[in-house]
């Protein structure tokens, strides 16, 4: 959970092509020769990406001599998934809890006109 | 990439109710934070210039520590203020997971009345950020979120199934 995992990862996401390969690898494992095959971009392109990407962490490549499959890796990629999306959870639960708390204030004022003996709460 | 991070939600109760929950410290302190989240500790000054110093306690009993101060209160229509991370002591720290996170961000939430009910937005971007925070902010929701034609959600869906 360091900080420079995860700048290091953002480094390697900041790319399209990176991500895209990403993106492909999350359908499932590729070789490299797959992986370039929808880029406009040579292999030895490629495997510059990749190499960047498993710097990162973000994939491993296998090590059977011929087809070396390259797959996403879980842990980092959750790192950066849950540092990008805290705050909009952040948000969205703290609004949950605002809609629950106001549901009982907007409740309050009918218990109150009901109820004439009722102290008013929050004097201050 | 945007360098804004927006989240809007229409609430079902009156925009008086809404301000309320947002500016009176025992109110605040019911809501504020994620699931699991207290807030044993806050302390706030409501006015311009004044702090809203709190402690964020997580499931797991780590404590964070916020603070924002207010820099414009236009009661019950707008709120602006400057958030940052914090220690007990209320001196500004840097985000514990990102060093070069903004150190202030400025937040702006609206209030408008809607009938009964209130559509609140809350409007966020760094504030006196060096280039390197203001691209770590961008990076981190908004380009993500919006600027990555849908990869974000591919990996997302592949972390859930792993």
């Amino acid at each position: 959970m360091s900080s420079d995992q995860l700048s290091s990862t953002f480094a390697a996401l900041a790319d399209p092509t990176r991500r895209a390969i990403l993106a492909r690898l999350a359908l499932g494992e590729a070789s490299v020769a797959e992986l370039a095959q929808p880029f406009s971009i040579s292999p030895p392109a490629v495997t510059k990406h990749l190499k960047v990407l498993q710097r990162a962490g973000l994939i491993t490549q296998g090590r059977q001599a011929q087809w070396r499959p390259c797959k996403l890796e879980a842990a980092p990629l959750q790192e950066a998934s849950d540092f990008i999306s805290q705050y909009r959870q952040f948000w969205e639960q703290s609004l949950d809890r605002l809609e629950a708390y106001l549901k009982v204030v907007q409740a309050e004022p009918d218990k109150k006109s009901s109820g004439k003996t009722r102290e008013k709460k929050n004097a201050k | 990439m945007q360098n804004e991070f927006v989240i809007s939600r229409v609430l079902n109760a009156k925009q008086n109710n809404v301000w309320k929950a947002w500016t009176e410290r025992e109110k605040l302190m019911q809501w504020f934070g994620p699931k699991g989240v207290t807030i044993p500790v806050a302390t706030m000054d409501f006015r311009p210039g004044g702090v809203f110093h709190y402690c964020m306690r997580m499931p797991d009993d780590s404590e964070m520590w916020g603070k924002w101060t207010y820099r414009e209160i236009e009661p019950p229509n707008k709120l602006v203020l400057i958030s940052s991370f914090s220690d007990a002591q209320g001196g500004i720290t840097r985000h514990p997971l990102a060093a070069d996170w903004p150190l202030e961000t400025l937040s702006t939430t609206t209030f408008v009345a809607q009938g009964d009910k209130t559509l609140l937005t809350i409007n966020w971007s760094p504030w006196n950020a060096t280039e390197a925070e203001i691209r770590k902010f961008s990076e981190s929701h908004a380009g993500m979120e919006q600027g990555w034609g849908g990869t974000f959600e591919q990996l997302t869906a592949w972390l859930a199934a792993n």
